[in-house]
């Protein structure tokens, strides 16, 4: 949601923090803090109207490296604080952060349903196809045949396709994008938050220290532009066919942008009790439950 | 004057909703109701009852046996030879095979054919029951008519007259043939009361106390509070979100309460199983949040539908870490009403996690009861700032500021110049991940130590009925819905000449020391009565204010205690000059193997 600005102008430095990060130097992170913070900036939204919503591992930490509101939660469990805090106050931008083992993994109950929900939020996925924090297991996307601490003879798992696996739950903006492209990476999150409704965005994140496979290297190479090849972002098959790219060219061709975009009502918008003020903003001097009490003589 | 009736059928039949009915009938004629409904985890056939219990005098728990059975299939007939005075049952059920009792005095009367003449469907032989269990104690159908009304005029008047020549065909068809219980019963005043289950004043009283937003997982027996905020939703401006399992429901309401409305979530033994990790986070970032459990028989699935009693170590100890909460364990529908809404005070004034703990018995069990006093709850909602000065650049707000009583300011969501993070890390004053050993301690001593010494002044002292402690020979010691079966009980020894007093605690914890043990002091025998295998309070009292009990009366089948068994144990404690054996427990001695009939040739 876009605020009227008034006289406050957000600046990058009002989102600084003074905090030394505890990522790794070269961490894919760094850039998608950049660009959320350039992302608010160029949206002009008020930095004390958002609220990022964080699980637990390396992604967990977004929270305290730009300065706005903050809960960093549980593992796999961003999704569900995140949509509290919509119902409570939906006047506000709520920004879901999640990884891959967090939020495909741990999390991946609440991911199926929030997508039918399509409450107004947007979920980034720092997906580096490794557990990081926990000093490199296998993830759910991490690639077939990778060799991790977990997997020394390589993955036998087939990897999550959260792509498809978007599109099919009911997500109404569904996007991929890669740390090394700051750019796309911040046009990605921008068009996530003015979407209207719950908006996926896949962050190709290399992991430095734990992921020797899907490196700024490998990435630079495969991926393109969806948004370069004419692809329509309004028609699902379509969408579910470059889905499903990556797959079928055994990872040399990875398609970037938006996959699919729909407009469908929000979840919010179909309560009458927030309609006129946010939950929050409810006054609770006058409640008087007695107007009950003859139902139940 | 008193009078038991139970209705008793299969499941899908419609027993509760006419149990309801029946209670509402005769709290309109100013009599106090209980009506007790047991049920296995079945939606249709297995055996349903609801036993209505009704008096002059004040009561509060089901009994053993029945002036009146209605059975509405041959099961009914079965199980009720033992506990009633009066069977009446429907003339096409074939009782050749059931032993019946001499003392028992047996009705057969057209159910089905009266229904049908009526042409009603199948469940609404309950009405023509109900009808019928009224004549046999000849209560005026004029009360019933007006409920009728009240009840079903919204859907048309079709249906309030097919319910009602349902009823009055019952009614009359008892009257004409002379079918009698030993009791009549008139109205007594008109008195206008509730009639209303714990789960519905919890609702009620959090509704009340401010709650704005209810998540929840179905689960039974919790599942009716869930039923009865949604039904409410509107009425109220409430957003109540059923979610996809245990974990989100208490996510979302901590997501709401951080962001700043009154949040409450509800679930059983089982739900708070997948919810302990997140009642860590909500102690760690301080969020204030309200847990109703309402116990089940356990471990693991175990019983879904009986009460017991069973849960308290759990819920004072689930999470990882060191962490302090409140459990609150009301005994009536009154007190869940004022626990409800105080349970969200003590949330936010302290910004703790506080436990409702309640069961099934109080929480599926209809009472009667006066009008909650709804002006008496007051909402307090602590420490919140909705204005605070700028802050130099690139800081956060100390929203972990340490303070005198370990209870920070609160800023939400929106406010200028209060951005700060929630972390489920340990952190410092302004949120930030901290592993300092000092910040450490001193975070532990605020959300601990220094709010416990706050949070002490507003635990309410435990609170005594019947003889004094001078007079009373022997102390009963209860928690929770223990109050229902014990306040019956003393009662029933007063009838027996024996001098008891009770003691109940309602505030399990944090416990205050002193009160708890002013509240025994100078007891000659001291019983505690619970419905667990393993005296779970009487260990906790033991443990936090070295209160010892001589007895531990135990009962874990799946019903509550009925008044009957508390004293007649009391009795037998007393000929034996309060000496034996120190557990005590209740176990049924012929087991009628309530799911194979079968086995005795039905």
């Amino acid at each position: 949601m876009v605020y009227s600005l008034g006289e406050i102008m957000v600046q990058i430095n009002d989102l600084n923090v003074k905090e030394k990060s505890q990522w790794c130097p070269g961490c894919g992170n760094f850039a998608i803090v950049g660009a959320l913070k350039n992302a608010f900036v160029e949206l002009g939204i008020e930095q004390r109207n958002v609220v990022i919503s964080s699980g637990i591992g390396c992604s967990g930490k977004t929270p305290h490296y730009l300065n706005v509101y903050g809960f960093e939660g549980l593992h796999g469990r961003s999704l569900p604080i995140a949509s509290g805090i919509k119902l409570a106050n939906d006047r506000l931008t709520v920004i879901a952060e999640g990884g891959d083992g967090d939020g495909y993994g741990i999390g991946s109950g609440h991911f199926i349903h929030i997508m039918r929900r399509n409450y107004d939020l947007t979920y980034i996925v720092h997906d580096n196809q490794i557990y990081g924090l926990t000093t490199g297991q296998a993830s759910p996307t991490s690639q077939l045949g990778m060799k991790t601490k977990t997997t020394p003879n390589g993955v036998i798992e087939k990897p999550f396709n959260p792509i498809a696996a978007a599109i099919v739950g009911g997500a109404t903006f569904v996007a991929r994008t890669f740390a090394g492209d700051m750019n796309h990476l911040k046009t990605m999150i921008k068009e996530a938050i003015t979407h209207k409704g719950f908006a996926l965005v896949d962050v190709f994140q290399p992991c430095v220290t734990f992921n020797k496979l899907n490196t700024y290297d490998f990435f630079t190479k495969r991926v393109y532009k969806l948004q370069e090849s004419g692809h329509d972002t309004n028609d699902k098959i379509k969408a579910m066919g470059k889905a499903f790219e990556a797959e079928a060219t055994n990872y040399e061709k990875l398609p970037m942008g938006i996959f699919y975009k729909e407009n469908r009502p929000t979840y919010e918008d179909s309560l009458p009790m927030i309609k006129e003020r946010a939950l929050v903003e409810h006054d609770l001097g006058g409640i008087d439950v007695s107007s009950v009490y003859e139902d139940l003589m | 004057m008193e009078f038991t009736c139970k209705i008793a059928g299969q499941a899908g039949a419609g027993v509760m909703t006419t149990g309801r009915l029946m209670i509402k009938c005769f709290t309109r004629g100013g009599y106090n109701a209980v009506g007790y409904p047991e049920y296995p985890s079945l939606i249709r056939g297995g055996h349903n009852t609801v036993q209505i219990r009704v008096s002059t005098e004040r009561i509060n728990s089901p009994v053993q046996t029945n002036d009146v059975v209605i059975a509405l299939n041959k099961d009914a007939v079965f199980y009720h030879m033992e506990t009633s005075g009066l069977i009446i049952y429907d003339q096409l059920t074939d009782i050749s095979k059931i032993k019946t009792r001499a003392e028992v005095k047996m009705h057969p009367i057209p159910l089905s054919k009266l229904t049908q003449e009526v042409g009603g469907t199948e469940q609404m032989k309950n009405t023509v029951a109900l009808g019928a269990a009224l004549a046999v104690v000849d209560y005026p159908f004029d009360v019933l008519e007006k409920i009728m009304h009240d009840e079903f005029d919204r859907k048309g008047p079709e249906v309030v007259k097919m319910n009602l020549s349902a009823a009055k065909a019952g009614y009359d068809f008892v009257k004409n043939n002379n079918i009698k219980s030993s009791k009549k019963l008139k109205p007594v005043s008109n008195d206008r009361k509730l009639v209303i289950t714990g789960n519905e004043a919890i609702t009620l009283g959090a509704i009340q106390g401010g709650v704005k937003f209810y998540s929840a997982y179905p689960m039974t027996p919790a599942t009716t509070i869930l039923h009865y905020m949604i039904e409410n939703e509107k009425k109220f401006g409430l957003v109540v979100k059923q979610t996809e399992d245990e974990i989100a429901a208490m996510g979302y309401a901590i997501g709401a309460a951080y962001a700043g409305a009154r949040a409450m979530v509800g679930t059983s033994g089982g739900g708070f199983a997948l919810m302990a990790e997140m009642l860590g986070l909500a102690a760690m970032t301080e969020t204030p949040l309200v847990v109703a459990i309402a116990q089940r028989i356990g471990p693991s699935t175990g019983m879904p539908t009986w009460t017991e009693q069973g849960d308290l170590r759990f819920v004072l100890h689930a999470s990882q870490g060191d962490f302090l909460r409140v459990v609150l364990a009301p005994g009536d529908v009154q007190e869940c009403f004022f626990l409800a809404a105080k349970a969200l005070n003590l949330a936010e004034k302290y910004q703790i996690p506080v436990i409702i703990l309640t069961d099934k018995h109080l929480g599926e069990t209809v009472f009667s009861t006066e009008t909650f006093n709804h002006k008496k709850v007051k909402i307090e909602r602590g420490k919140i700032v909705k204005e605070l000065p700028a802050m130099p650049p690139m800081t956060r707000w100390k929203r972990y500021a340490f303070t005198e009583d370990g209870i920070s300011d609160r800023a939400f969501p929106g406010t200028p110049n209060g951005i700060h993070v929630a972390s489920s890390y340990e952190h410092d004053e302004h949120g930030f991940s901290s592993e300092s050993f000092s910040m450490r301690t001193k975070q532990v001593q605020k959300r601990g130590m220094k709010k416990l010494a706050a949070l002490l002044s507003e635990i309410d002292p435990p609170k005594a009925y019947g003889a004094s402690a001078k007079d009373a020979e022997v102390v009963l010691i209860g928690w929770g819905s223990q109050k229902l079966s014990i306040l019956d009980a003393l009662s029933l020894l007063e009838k027996k000449g024996i001098k008891a007093k009770f003691v109940h605690f309602n505030h399990i914890h944090p416990l205050d020391q002193k009160t708890a043990k002013k509240a025994v002091h100078g007891a000659k025998v001291t019983i505690m009565v619970e419905n667990n295998s393993s005296a779970q309070f009487a260990g906790v009292l033991k443990e936090c204010a070295c209160i010892n009990m001589d007895f531990h009366l135990l009962k874990y089948d799946g019903r509550p205690f009925f008044p009957e068994e508390i004293a007649e144990e009391v009795e037998k404690l007393k000929k034996a000059g309060y000496k034996g054996q120190k557990e005590i427990v209740i176990m049924e001695k012929d087991d009628l193997e309530y799911y194979q009939p079968s086995k005795y040739g039905l």
